[in-house]
C-alpha cells in the first residue's frame, strides 16, 4: 500500500512525536495523587491526550485523502530563518548594526529578484533607521 | 455604581493628554502595519508588543487597543484596494470591497467602512459599560472548579467556532499548554521541561512565540506564495458619501452592529466570526442577493460594522472573567500579565481607573480612527505602492529588535527563529496558529484551578458537577459538543465559512 504524505498524516505524525517526547521526559516528573498533584500531573494529561489526537489524525488520513502537501520554497524558508538566526547570534558579539545588516542581506537573498548595491543600501538604511527608533526614540535597552 | 459615573471616571482617564497621544500613536502605528499586505491584526500587534512593554500599564493597554483597532482598519484597507485581505475578518470585506473599488468607489468603500465601524465601536463601548459590571458581579462567586469549568468551556468554544478542522485545533491547544508549562511549576518549584537552560527557568515569552509565529513565520509564507512582487492598487477619489450613499449603508451597519457585539461576547467568537455572519444576513435580507460580489454597499457595510462591534465586545469576557475569545485578546492578556496584571473580575473592583479608562479609550479611539483615516487614506494608499521588496527586510528587522528588546536577551532571539519555522509548518500543514496561543495562555490557568478545585474536594472530581456555576458550564461545554457532532450544523458551520 502507498501511503500518501497528506498534511493530516504529517501534522498526526508531528503530535504523536511530541506527545509521546512529552511523555517520555515528563514521566521523570512526580505525577501525585488527584488530591496533591505533583510536577508531572498535569503534563501526563495533556501530552496523553495530544498522543491521541496525533494517532486519530493519522488513522483517519490514512482511510480517507486529505490535503496535499505542496511544493516547499526551499528559499525563502532557509534565507528568512538564516537571517533572523544570524541577527540572534551577532548582536551581542557585534552589535545592533551588524546584526540588523546581516539580517536584511538574508532576507533580501531569499527574493530572487536579487541586486546587492540595493541590498546593501537596504540593510544600511533599515538598520540605522531602526536603531535611531529603538534606541534613542523609545530608548528600548 | 452607575454608568454614567464610571464612563465619567473613564473618560477623565482617557482624556488625559498622555493617554490620548498614546492611543493615537497606537491607532497610527497599528494602521501603518495592519494596511501594509499580509498582515493581520494579530502580526500586527505581535510585532508592535515591545513598543507597549517600557510603558505604564494605563497607557500600555490604550495603546494596544489603539493598534488593535488600527489594524483591524488597516487590514480593511488592504482588502478594498489590493484585494489582499490581511486576516479573516476582512476577507468579507474585500468580496465586495474590492468590486467597488474597481468600479472607481473606492473612496466610497473606505467611507462606509470607517463610519460603520465607527457606528459600532460606540454602539460597543456602552454594551461593555452595562453589561461588564453585572457580569464581573458574578465571577466573584466563582471558585477554582467554575473557573476551570469556564476555561474548557471557553476552548471548546473557540475550537467550534474558529474554521478549519476541530481535532488539529483541539491538538494545537494541547500543544499551547505543553509550551506554557515550560519553566518552574509555581506549586512544587520543579523545572519542568527547561531541558537545563536556566534562561527557560521563568518559561517562554509568549511575545516571542507570537512573533516567531505571526511576524516571522507568515513572511516566510507570503515571499513562498507571491515573491516580492506587487499588485495593483485601486486610486482613490471622493472620500466622502453622499447623503443617499449614507442612507444606503446606515441599516446594514445598524444590523451589522447588534450582531457583531452579541457574537463578539461568544467564546471562540469575535471579527471573524461576526463578519462572516452579518455578510451572510445581509445577503438574505437584501432583496437583490444577486448584487452581492459585484459591489454591493450593504457587503462592505454590515461586516465592517460586525467585525468592529465583535473586536469590542470580545473585551468584555477577558475583562470581567479573564477569559481570552480568541488569538488577539490571548495577545492582550499576556501583555497584561507582563505589567503584573491579572485580567479578571477583581481588576475592575481593584483598579476601576484602569478598567473604566481602557472603556473610554476604546471610544476616543474609535473617534481617532475616523478622523485619522478619512483624510490620510491618500498616504495608507501610497503606503500600499511600496513594493514589497522593501517592506519585509523592515518587518523581520522590526520583529528581531523587538524580540530581543524584551529581556536583552539574544537567547530569545533564536527561540523566535525556532518559532518561524513552526509558525510556516503550521500554515502548511492547515493547522490554524491561534489555538496555540489560546493553550499557551489558558494552560497555566486551568492547570491551577484545576489543582485547587482537587484539593479543596479532597479528590474527588465530582466538585465539577456539584457545584452549580461550573455544572452550568460543563453542560455548555456538552451542549457545543453535542452541536459540533450534529450533522446538520456542522455543514451550516462550513457553509458560512465556504461560500461567503
Amino acid at each position: 500500500m502507498k501511503v500518501r504524505l497528506s498534511a493530516d498524516l504529517l501534522t498526526g505524525l508531528l503530535f504523536v512525536a511530541l506527545g509521546g517526547f512529552a511523555i517520555v521526559y515528563g514521566s521523570r516528573y512526580a505525577p501525585g495523587t488527584a488530591a496533591r498533584m505533583g510536577p508531572g500531573y498535569f503534563p501526563m494529561l495533556v501530552s496523553g491526550g495530544l498522543t491521541l489526537i496525533g494517532i486519530v489524525l493519522v488513522v483517519r488520513s490514512l482511510l480517507a485523502t486529505g490535503d496535499a502537501l505542496g511544493a516547499i520554497g526551499w528559499r525563502p524558508l532557509v534565507l528568512v530563518l538564516a537571517g533572523v538566526l544570524a541577527f540572534g547570534l551577532l548582536i551581542d558579539r557585534l552589535g545592533l548594526l551588524a546584526a540588523g545588516i546581516a539580517l536584511v542581506v538574508a532576507a533580501r537573498l531569499a527574493d530572487r529578484e536579487f541586486r546587492w548595491l540595493e541590498a546593501a543600501l537596504l540593510a544600511v538604511g533599515l538598520t540605522l533607521a531602526a536603531a535611531g527608533v529603538f534606541l534613542y526614540g523609545l530608548g528600548l535597552r | 455604581m452607575d454608568v454614567l459615573a464610571n464612563l465619567g471616571l473613564g473618560f477623565s482617564v482617557a482624556l488625559a493628554p498622555m493617554n490620548l497621544l498614546y492611543g493615537f500613536l497606537g491607532v497610527l502605528l497599528g494602521t501603518v502595519i495592519g494596511v501594509l499586505p499580509g498582515l493581520g491584526p494579530v502580526a500586527t500587534i505581535s510585532i508592535l508588543l515591545p513598543f507597549t512593554f517600557s510603558l505604564q500599564p494605563q497607557a500600555a493597554l490604550i495603546m494596544l487597543a489603539g493598534i488593535y483597532y488600527g489594524a483591524q482598519y488597516g487590514g480593511s484597507t488592504t482588502a478594498i484596494l489590493v484585494n489582499l485581505p490581511g486576516e479573516s475578518s476582512s476577507v468579507v470585506t474585500a468580496i465586495d470591497g474590492h468590486q467597488m473599488a474597481r468600479q472607481g468607489k473606492a473612496g466610497l468603500a473606505l467611507a462606509t467602512a470607517a463610519l460603520a465601524s465607527f457606528l459600532a465601536g460606540s454602539f460597543a463601548t456602552f454594551v461593555i459599560a452595562l453589561a461588564a459590571p453585572a457580569l464581573a458581579e458574578v465571577a466573584l462567586q466563582f471558585g477554582p472548579a467554575d473557573y476551570f469549568s469556564l476555561m474548557v468551556f471557553g476552548l471548546v468554544g473557540a475550537v467550534i467556532l474558529a474554521h478549519g478542522s476541530v481535532l488539529k485545533a483541539v491538538g494545537m491547544i494541547l500543544v499551547g499548554m505543553l509550551l506554557g508549562m515550560i519553566g518552574i511549576d509555581v506549586n512544587t518549584s520543579v523545572p519542568r521541561f527547561t531541558f537545563g537552560v536556566p534562561q527557560f527557568g521563568d518559561g517562554i515569552d509568549f511575545a516571542v512565540i507570537a512573533m516567531g509565529i505571526f511576524g516571522i513565520g507568515e513572511t516566510i509564507l507570503n515571499l513562498e506564495r507571491t515573491g516580492a512582487a506587487r499588485t495593483y492598487v485601486q486610486a482613490v477619489k471622493s472620500l466622502w458619501p453622499k447623503l443617499r450613499e449614507l442612507r444606503a449603508m446606515l441599516p446594514p451597519a445598524c444590523r451589522g452592529t447588534l450582531l457583531g457585539s452579541a457574537l463578539g461576547i461568544l467564546p471562540g467568537g469575535g471579527p471573524v466570526l461576526a463578519s462572516f455572519s452579518a455578510y451572510a444576513l445581509e445577503k438574505k435580507v437584501s432583496a437583490k442577493p444577486e448584487r452581492f460580489g459585484q459591489g454591493a454597499i450593504e457587503g462592505v457595510a454590515g461586516p465592517e460594522a460586525a467585525n468592529n462591534g465583535a473586536a469590542q465586545t470580545s473585551f468584555i469576557p477577558l475583562l470581567t472573567l479573564g477569559l481570552p475569545a480568541n488569538a488577539v485578546m490571548a495577545l492582550m492578556i499576556g501583555a497584561l500579565m507582563m505589567h503584573g496584571l491579572h485580567p479578571g473580575p477583581q481588576l475592575m473592583r481593584d483598579k476601576p481607573e484602569l478598567f473604566w479608562g481602557l472603556v473610554a479609550s476604546m471610544w476616543t479611539g474609535n473617534l481617532m480612527l475616523v478622523i485619522l483615516n478619512l483624510p490620510l487614506v491618500g498616504i495608507w494608499a501610497r503606503l500600499l505602492t511600496l513594493p514589497y521588496r522593501f517592506l519585509y527586510p523592515a518587518i523581520l528587522l522590526i520583529c528581531a529588535i523587538g524580540v530581543y528588546s524584551i529581556n536583552n536577551s539574544a537567547l530569545d532571539v533564536l527561540v523566535a527563529t525556532v518559532f518561524g519555522f513552526v509558525g510556516y509548518l503550521l500554515y502548511r500543514l492547515n493547522c490554524e496558529p491561534a489555538p496555540l496561543l489560546l493553550g499557551f495562555i489558558l494552560g497555566p490557568l486551568i492547570e491551577e484551578n484545576l489543582r485547587r478545585a482537587l484539593v479543596i474536594s479532597q479528590g474527588d472530581p465530582s466538585v465539577f458537577v456539584q457545584r452549580p456555576i461550573s455544572c452550568t458550564f460543563l453542560a455548555l461545554t456538552a451542549v457545543l459538543i453535542v452541536v459540533l457532532a450534529a450533522p446538520a450544523i456542522r455543514s451550516g458551520r462550513e457553509r458560512v465559512f465556504r461560500e461567503t
